[in-house]
């Protein structure tokens, strides 16, 4: 009996293959970096911390490219594969529909962490260009930008199981902006004196991804020390909630009908 | 070429019982019956044509078997497994119709690709790819991306990853679509050596001419329904056992003789001979003829019987739903 990994690894590898085909990956790689060295020109208009301006904008950057990449290439991974009828043969050969999604799942994720790691050597690039410092903090930064497109393309994966790239998109867009406010949205909740509207944001809390607990971008550039533990927890909850979504995407995935 | 002969009693390698499949096409909207209890029988070494007019539910059936769509209610085994579960798959081949792969490879690595998901490893990986593209001969575009073949040869590459694990049965829909009358013999013989090596071959397809040519059995789908299934020669009839032969260069009077001998229709259009004879009777006839010193013109198997038996089921089918249309439409008393 073949075991997973031998059928999941080349579905991975040929998604990076297919993804780094993808224009919009290109497109918004290219105006990440551009913002990268933007953010030069920026900071020459301000009289003061120039440096920091420059980290600021380039992390800022990098998040939102990276996260643009992640949905706008994820939403199709299996819509796309549905619509040619790729699938067909695929699921012909003793390959599970969960080892098919997690290959997939797999094969995006590597394809945005490589267009990361461009990324932070064009943000690593331009800090040395202007002298600005570089300590552990923006590793770590790094490290949770990575732990959060896991996650997004976790979402993706789970939208594009079952539905529309349009749709796939909208529902992933709005997780995304839900899960930046996930921690407001609570607090306001647990400021109201109705019971009901306490127990709605706490369960709204718990359900959406609190994905500011991977944004250590201040931190990293005001140099606040970060702690081991708090990368090393928001990691864990990250795997965790990645894996809780691959699981509901693969129970939705086994269900339904590839017409 | 010599093929395994299947019997009565050889094993049941493919099972579909009472196969119901209902489709919603929207929320709201009424659902509509594709397939009305498909049942039928593949055994074990033979090769089973599933017949049907475009929309009749070929691929429907086809896909059920596959895993790909659950049917409403009934039953389909592959080697006595639940289509539902996956490790059966490592022995069975699926050709779907008009296929499609990632362009961007080649054959070459297309291949590699569906032979490490079949779990074929190291150097048998490679020996089965290249053996493959010989064999669907595709060798002088084996390194070229399949962005730019054409549908005949993806429908090569089809063929080639279905038996890329060299599977014991293999499903095929529609697998003379897009190709040229070489194409499609060479895909008839490909088809007739795996029955050869004792390999169960299921096709899907609505050339009626490639199911006399190669199918053991035979089933006939009318929208939704089996019509007919059984042995290809149950649906011959003595007239559809014979075959028709023009001759050149054949003196009337040997004509006749060789008519009286072998018993066959013989009629003299102009300078050519037109005989039909019973297929048994085909090689001795023709070798009388050539000793006699006449050309072969040429050989066509009469397949008069299949035809009407199929378009028979087509009308069938059609005035069954037209009657179930009009009682539908009757008004209520």
């Amino acid at each position: 009996m073949l075991n997973s990994g031998s059928r999941i690894w080349p579905i991975a590898t040929n998604t990076v293959r297919e993804a780094v085909r993808h224009r919009l990956l290109y497109t918004l790689l290219f105006f990440a970096v551009t913002m990268i060295g933007f953010s030069v020109l920026i900071a020459s208009l301000s009289y003061v911390e120039g440096e920091r301006i420059i980290q600021d904008v380039g992390l800022a950057s990098i998040r939102l490219f990276s996260v643009g990449i992640a949905i706008f290439v994820g939403i199709g991974l299996i819509h796309g594969e549905v619509e040619r009828r790729t699938i067909y043969t695929i699921l012909a050969k003793p390959v599970t529909r969960s080892e098919f999604l997690l290959g997939k799942f797999l094969g995006l994720l590597l394809t945005v962490w490589l267009q990361l790691c461009l990324m932070a050597i064009a943000f690593v690039a331009v800090s040395v260009l202007v002298g600005a410092g570089l300590d552990l903090g923006y590793v770590a930064a790094m490290l949770l930008v990575g732990v959060e497109l896991m996650v997004i393309v976790a979402v993706a994966t789970l939208f594009s199981s079952f539905t529309t790239p349009m749709l796939a998109a909208f529902f992933t867009l709005g997780i995304y902006a839900l899960g930046h406010l996930s921690r407001d949205l609570y607090s306001l909740g647990q400021a109201s004196d109705v019971p009901a509207v306490k127990q709605a944001a706490t369960l709204l809390y718990r359900a959406l991804p609190d994905l500011e607990s991977f944004n250590l971008s201040t931190q990293a550039v005001h140099g606040v020390a970060i702690s081991g533990a708090e990368v090393g927890w928001a990691s864990l909850y990250g795997v965790a909630y990645s894996i809780a979504l691959l699981i509901l995407a693969s129970f939705i995935f086994h269900r339904r009908d590839l017409e | 070429m010599s093929h395994p002969i299947t019997t009565d009693d050889s094993r049941e390698i493919v099972r579909v019982d009472a196969i119901v499949k209902d489709f919603r096409p929207g929320l709201g909207l009424r659902a509509k019956r594709v397939l009305h209890e498909v049942s039928f029988a593949v055994r074990e070494g033979e090769i089973y044509g599933f017949v049907g007019p475009n929309g009749a539910g070929k691929t429907t059936t086809l896909k059920i078997l596959m895993g790909l769509i659950r049917p409403t209610s009934g039953n389909a085994t592959i080697l006595d497994c639940d289509v539902t579960e996956t490790g059966f798959r490592e022995h069975i081949g699926f050709l779907p119709e008009n296929p499609y792969f990632y362009s961007f490879l080649t054959a070459e690595e297309i291949l590699r690709f569906y032979a490490r998901l079949s779990g074929v490893g190291g150097r048998d990986r490679d020996r089965r790819v290249q053996a493959l593209i010989e064999l669907v001969g595709l060798g002088d575009a084996r390194r070229e991306r399949l962005s730019t073949y054409s549908k005949g040869m993806l429908q090569r590459v089809g063929i080639a990853q279905a038996l890329i694990h060299d599977p014991k049965v293999v499903f095929l829909d529609e697998p003379m679509s897009g190709l040229d009358p070489i194409g499609r013999k060479d895909i008839r013989d490909i088809i007739l050596r795996l029955k050869s090596e004792g390999k169960t071959v299921f096709m899907n397809t609505h050339i009626l001419n490639d199911v006399e040519m190669i199918c053991d059995r035979v089933a006939i789908i009318v929208k939704g329904r089996i019509r007919h299934e059984g042995p290809i020669r149950e649906f011959m009839n003595e007239e559809a056992m014979r075959s028709d032969i023009v001759l050149a260069h054949l003196a009337p009077e040997v004509a006749e003789q060789l008519g009286a001998k072998f018993s066959a229709r013989v009629q003299t259009v102009g300078e050519q001979v037109e005989v039909q004879v019973m297929d048994g009777q085909v090689r001795d006839l023709l070798k009388s003829a050539l000793e006699a010193g006449a050309e072969v013109l040429s050989l066509s198997p009469n397949r008069i019987s299949l035809e009407r038996i199929f378009l028979e089921a087509v009308e069938q089918g059609e005035q069954a739903d037209g009657s179930s249309a009009a009682e539908r439409g009757a008004p209520a008393c």
